[in-house]
């Protein structure tokens, strides 16, 4: 963070979905993603049917927050929201439970964040009564 | 080619502006205006529309009527395309079959945006809570990710993006109607030097995003020679896939749309990959490029940059590739994109290319790409393989 950095938003529940499931429990930092019951997968980002069967027999469940990077890259052109956060490290993270997440990698030294690498959720408090989702990189 | 194969009898399109200060349509009037004057048509007897969903102008959700309102155009078809750099030549797809229904005779696919001097856009849905915090917001983010993926799977050499990103250069100063500011040669230090804007994508491995305009002109043999258009090409194959893999969670990235559809493209026009006179591919980024040679077959998953490297790419060369310098720089008119490789396409093979003209082509391999979604390969891909 720099002196550019502008106070970021909390982003609005339930636009378009049905999010807030999502977004309570992340303030109690725990991580849950939309489950299909019938398939038994899992997908992200929340959608309004299972992308598997189609149906809507969908349900949050806890997921361990553990998994590995998939792809990886720094962003840094500016974009809305992201001045004073540049340059600012993205991934796809592939979670243990079988579903991918973008998310940043924060709380990593940049060496350490390769495709495999073993990451854990963490939190970021984008404001002062507001955490967002995203990994850091630990110890295999 | 029979009187009752359809075809494409006209094309035209504008230069490729940045920060034009004007509208998209005003460029699709610019277009239809050159279309006009090139071939000679009168105005009323186009009866069909394929208009594209514009950057500029996409919170008007009429404004395919507001273009027909526009420009004096009273079609018995209309269509919008939402398949961003696929719109045009899905809508050339969607107004031949649209013709073979007897909806309409003579279809005019147009595509105009005016992006950099107008953003009109709200992608919406689940962005605003799952992506744009991430500041993953815009395509070269997610083709950083993209990029930063094949790399680990297969063999990336920067030196092929350079050759792609240095030869399409060449060919965009051999066009009229291409940016202004990109008429300027570029070297491979150039490109090496270029500033990466998300790793390891370059500035220069990229597309600007401008203002522009093209048309076509889609109706039956027998309705061009009965105009007397004596110049037509015949889409012989289309093919196109939104959300490939999109019933997984966790899909291969690098497993591209392309990759289903061009078997059914060469089947269908009974060609195979040497067989094809040119290559015109989506280019937002050169990566996409690369993936694509891979994908119709002209080399190898994972072989892209050396079969780059080992064959002549340009205009005069046994693959020539984006002979018009494609967008990355040519520019790229919003999405009226896909409409400037097909552009380039047709011109190619009415054999109007000046300068850059390729030597007696038999047919080309045009493609579009649309939309960058979440954690996945791109939205939309569609080919067509056009025959002169």
């Amino acid at each position: 963070m720099n002196a550019d950095a502008k106070p970021r938003t909390p982003p609005k529940p339930n636009v378009y979905v049905n999010t807030a499931p999502f977004w309570e429990a992340a303030q109690q930092r725990r991580l849950v993603i939309q489950y299909c019951r019938d398939a038994g997968k899992f997908q992200h980002y929340p959608r309004p049917v299972s992308i598997f069967t189609g149906r809507r027999n969908l349900e949050w469940r806890e997921v361990s927050g553990r998994g590995v990077i998939y792809a990886h890259t720094v962003i840094r052109i500016l974009g809305p929201g992201l001045e004073g956060r540049l340059p600012l490290p993205a991934a796809t993270v592939e979670l243990d439970e079988g579903v991918r997440f973008i998310a940043n990698i924060v709380e990593t030294d940049p060496a350490r964040i390769a495709i495999g690498a073993r990451v854990a959720v963490a939190w970021d408090p984008i404001t002062d009564d507001f955490v967002y989702p995203a990994f850091k990189v630990v110890e295999g | 080619m029979s009187t009752g194969d359809i075809v494409i009898a006209g094309y035209s399109e504008t230069p490729v502006v940045f920060r034009s200060g004007r509208s998209a349509y005003d460029f699709a009037g610019e277009a239809l205006a050159a279309l006009i004057e090139s071939t000679g048509i009168d105005k009323d007897i186009v009866d069909g529309m394929s208009v594209t969903v514009p950057l500029s102008e996409a919170s008007n959700p009429f404004f395919a009527v507001y273009m027909a309102d526009a420009l004096g155009i009273s079609p018995t078809w209309l269509n919008y395309g939402g398949i961003g750099g696929c719109s045009a030549t899905g809508g050339v797809a969607r107004a031949m079959s649209a013709i073979r229904d007897g909806y309409c005779e003579v279809a005019l696919v147009l595509s105009a945006d005016a992006p950099s001097t107008s953003w009109r856009a709200n992608y919406g849905a689940f962005r605003g809570e799952f992506q744009d915090p991430v500041g993953v917001q815009g395509p070269p983010a997610m083709f950083g990710l993209l990029m930063n993926r094949y790399a680990y799977q297969y063999d990336l050499k920067e030196e092929a993006l350079a050759k792609i990103a240095t030869v399409q250069r060449e060919h965009a100063l051999l066009n009229d109607n291409a940016l202004e500011k990109f008429k300027k040669p570029m070297t491979k230090e150039d490109y090496l030097s270029s500033r990466v804007v998300a790793d390891p994508l370059r500035m220069l491995d990229s597309v600007m995003f401008c203002d522009g305009a093209n048309a076509f002109l889609v109706m039956t043999q027998a309705r061009a020679n009965q105009l007397g258009l004596k110049k037509t090409v015949r889409p012989a194959a289309y093919a196109e896939l939104t959300n490939v893999n999109g019933n997984q969670s966790c899909p291969d990235i690098t497993e591209t749309g392309f990759a289903r559809i061009a078997p059914k493209v060469f089947a269908k026009a009974g060609l195979k990959p040497s067989d094809i006179s040119m290559f015109q591919p989506y280019d937002d980024f050169t990566i996409a490029v690369l993936m694509q040679f891979e994908d119709f077959g002209f080399c190898k998953r994972g072989e892209g940059s050396d079969f780059i490297l080992a064959n002549d790419i340009s205009y005069q060369g046994n693959i020539p590739l984006n002979t018009g310098g494609g967008q990355i720089s040519a520019g790229q008119p919003g999405l009226a994109s896909g409409g400037l490789n097909l552009a380039e396409a047709v011109r190619q093979l009415f054999g109007e290319g000046g300068k850059r003209q390729v030597r007696a082509p038999k047919n080309a391999l045009v493609t579009g790409i649309g939309v960058i979604p979440y954690g996945r390969n791109w939205g939309t891909s569609a080919a067509m393989i056009l025959e002169a």
